[in-house]
């Protein structure tokens, strides 16, 4: 059975991505499993999705603690210990990571496996297909070529699960050239087969109960999610061009998670710690005085705490 | 002609943020931006009852984003809910164990599947029986948390996850989008409203009104919603705008069952709202299916013609 866990920020399509080296394995004759992580899986949020496939019947289920292949759609998920991707990796994994970084500034701060591949997937997916969020494609084509897959069926695959996505022909056919040169310039990896570990069966507790002042998740404090910063779900941040502002205040009107405050000056102060940069003040800014600018990969002013 | 008394300058609406960021809600949720705008006007003396769905996420253990205070409950019992806090409040206040000043506003939040399908019924005694509450349903037009299934909210020719197009329904859900505002209103609350993120000073104006009544305050807001409508966040006030543009999302109100229309669109082609959506694109390729979209344009003719006979 090979292995795959795939890691990345909801939208990123970490989870298509998981659906198509399903689909591909399916068409290549194979057992196949795909699944995401279910949970709070909203867009720029850490999401996990896993695929197996096998020539035999695939007993286990739910999520992969030991992967072969790991695929990670966005590199500051590395710092997130929340979105735990190094779980269950160690020297045999194969590591894939889409990151404008080279591979040493990556090991600089982590131990990464011996078998590690960084792309700039994000940057082709701009380039070539004008979108940052149009990488589930290329995810899925490279991590096939990773794990040794026909380009036939990843070719089929990628069109069904585009299908279901609603998205046109013709960017299908982009997708597929695109999606066709990452098959092409990765390489196999040699797998470890057959190191997927069972999971010890954790022994049955019998649950005490407890009054619902103790016995329920209670929280005490108000507002506290201000602790949890989301810029880091950015791909783009709003940067001013104070001089063009007119201090309309419709982008304080229209941000949904009020993160833009109004200043004296009636001019945008931009919480870039919490900024999820969804872009509706740079869309609907009148003056074009707020602009989207590709965030800077280890630059940027948010860290993972 | 209704005219807005509160708020009639965008730099009315409150500096101040009662429902704080970093949430686990998408980027660009229409839903979130509808709830934050109402907070501005409701404060923090409130209590949230929530039915699961998106908007639980707003306080997921440990984190809370509300500076009030918020309820979890079942999708089918929000409005149970909020009739158990009512009177427990009312109970401690009246005993005197909780001074008058410490009185707290009891605010259900409900998704489309919870209010619409779900929590109706629980719903519909709570109107029954006079609960003092407000109702604020966030309209994304689908089960949003677990994936975007089909709900009774869900229009006309939307694909969801479990209305794919297929050869014996190309266009999709044949289902008409069921008209809870109507379901609402026969039960004769004194206030009842629908709003929309793109239209803050209609949607502050509306919260401020409904603080004049006592008994049920019911709000539909639309959730224009990236993730389940499929298209790029940063456009969610243009969708939610063309929502209204095209008639498709009437904004109006109803007070003691008496339905004024508070904002009269021009009415733009529907096509220019169901374009902007991949969640309608197979009403557009790989072959346009015009009685689909006609079909869709007719019923919001038709919605428009009644109401201006009713107004006449
Ligand atoms: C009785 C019941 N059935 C199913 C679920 C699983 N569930 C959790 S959230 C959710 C979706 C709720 O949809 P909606 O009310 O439209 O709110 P949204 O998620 O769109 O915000 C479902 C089905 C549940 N919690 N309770
Ligand atoms: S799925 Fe839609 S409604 Fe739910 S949080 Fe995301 S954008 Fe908001």
């Amino acid at each position: 059975m090979v292995a795959v866990r795939f890691h990345g920020r909801g939208g990123q399509g970490a989870k298509t991505a998981s659906r198509i080296l399903g689909t591909a394995a399916f068409l290549s004759g194979y057992v196949a499993q795909d699944s995401p992580i279910y949970g709070a899986e909203r867009r720029g949020a850490p999401v996990a999705a896993f695929t197996r496939f096998s020539r035999e019947p695939i007993r286990e289920r739910g999520a992969i603690t030991y992967p072969d292949v790991i695929v990670v759609a966005d590199a500051s998920l590395l710092d997130d210990a929340t979105a735990r991707v190094v779980d269950g990796m160690d020297d045999q994994t194969v590591l894939f990571v889409n990151s404008s970084l080279s591979t040493d500034a990556l090991r600089a701060h982590l131990s990464l496996p011996e078998q590690m591949t960084v792309r700039d997937v994000t940057g082709i997916a701009l380039q070539q297909l004008g979108q940052r969020e149009a990488i589930s494609a290329l995810l899925g084509a490279v991590a096939a070529r990773l794990v040794g897959l026909e380009w036939e069926s990843v070719r089929l695959a990628i069109t069904r699960e585009l299908q279901d996505l609603a998205v046109t022909a013709p960017v299908i056919e982009k997708n597929l050239t695109v999606a066709k040169q990452c098959y092409d310039s990765s390489g196999p990896a040699s797998l470890h087969k057959g190191r997927s570990q069972a999971i010890s069966v954790a022994a049955l507790h019998r649950p005490i109960y407890e009054p619902p002042t103790k016995g329920t998740a209670r929280i005490s404090a108000a507002g506290n999610s201000v602790l949890r910063e989301t810029g880091g779900w950015r791909t783009f941040r709003p940067v001013l061009f104070a001089d063009k502002c007119n201090g309309c205040w419709l982008c304080f009107a229209y941000c949904p998670d009020g993160v833009i405050a109004m200043n004296q000056e009636d001019r945008p102060v931009v919480d870039y710690a919490h900024c999820k940069g969804c872009q509706i003040c740079v869309h609907e800014c009148p003056t074009h005085a707020l602009v989207a600018e590709r965030e800077a990969e280890g630059g940027v002013a948010w860290t993972a705490k | 002609m209704w005219q807005r008394e509160t708020f009639k300058k965008i730099k009315q609406i409150p500096r101040e943020e009662h429902v704080m960021p970093g949430t686990a809600l998408c980027a660009g949720c229409g839903g979130l931006e509808a709830l934050r705008l109402a907070a501005k006007v409701l404060g923090d003396h409130v209590v949230y009852v929530n039915a699961a769905g998106c908007f639980t996420m707003l306080a997921a253990y440990p984190y809370s984003s509300f500076k009030g205070s918020w309820l979890y409950t079942t999708m089918g019992s929000a409005p149970a809910g909020a009739q158990g806090i009512r009177d427990a409040l009312d109970v401690l206040i009246a005993k005197r164990r909780l001074p008058k000043s410490e009185d707290l506003k009891v605010i259900v939040l409900g998704g489309d599947g919870s209010t619409y399908d779900m929590a109706l019924s629980a719903t519909s005694g709570a109107m029954n029986r006079q609960l003092d509450f407000y109702y604020i349903c966030y309209d994304n037009e689908a089960y949003g948390n677990t994936g975007m299934q089909l709900s009774p909210a869900t229009p006309y020719a939307a694909r969801t996850a479990t209305s794919p197009c297929s050869l014996q329904h190309p266009a999709a859900t044949m289902q008409e989008k069921k008209d809870i505002f109507e379901i609402w209103r026969a039960h004769r609350p004194p206030y009842i409203a629908t709003v929309a993120p793109r239209y803050p000073l209609d949607l502050e104006e509306k919260f401020a009104r409904a603080a004049t009544f006592t008994g049920p305050k019911m709000f539909l807001a639309l959730a224009a919603c990236p993730t389940g409508w499929l298209y790029d966040p940063g456009a969610t006030p243009e969708v939610a705008k063309l929502a209204v543009e095209t008639g498709l999302w009437p904004l109006k109100e109803a007070v003691n069952g008496v339905v004024t229309h508070t904002y009269i669109p021009k009415r733009k082609p529907v096509e220019a709202y169901l374009r902007l959506q991949g969640r309608f694109r197979h009403l557009f390729e790989p072959t346009v299916q015009t009685d689909a979209i006609r079909h869709i344009q007719e019923r919001v003719d038709a919605y428009w013609q009644q109401a201006a006979q009713e107004q006449a």
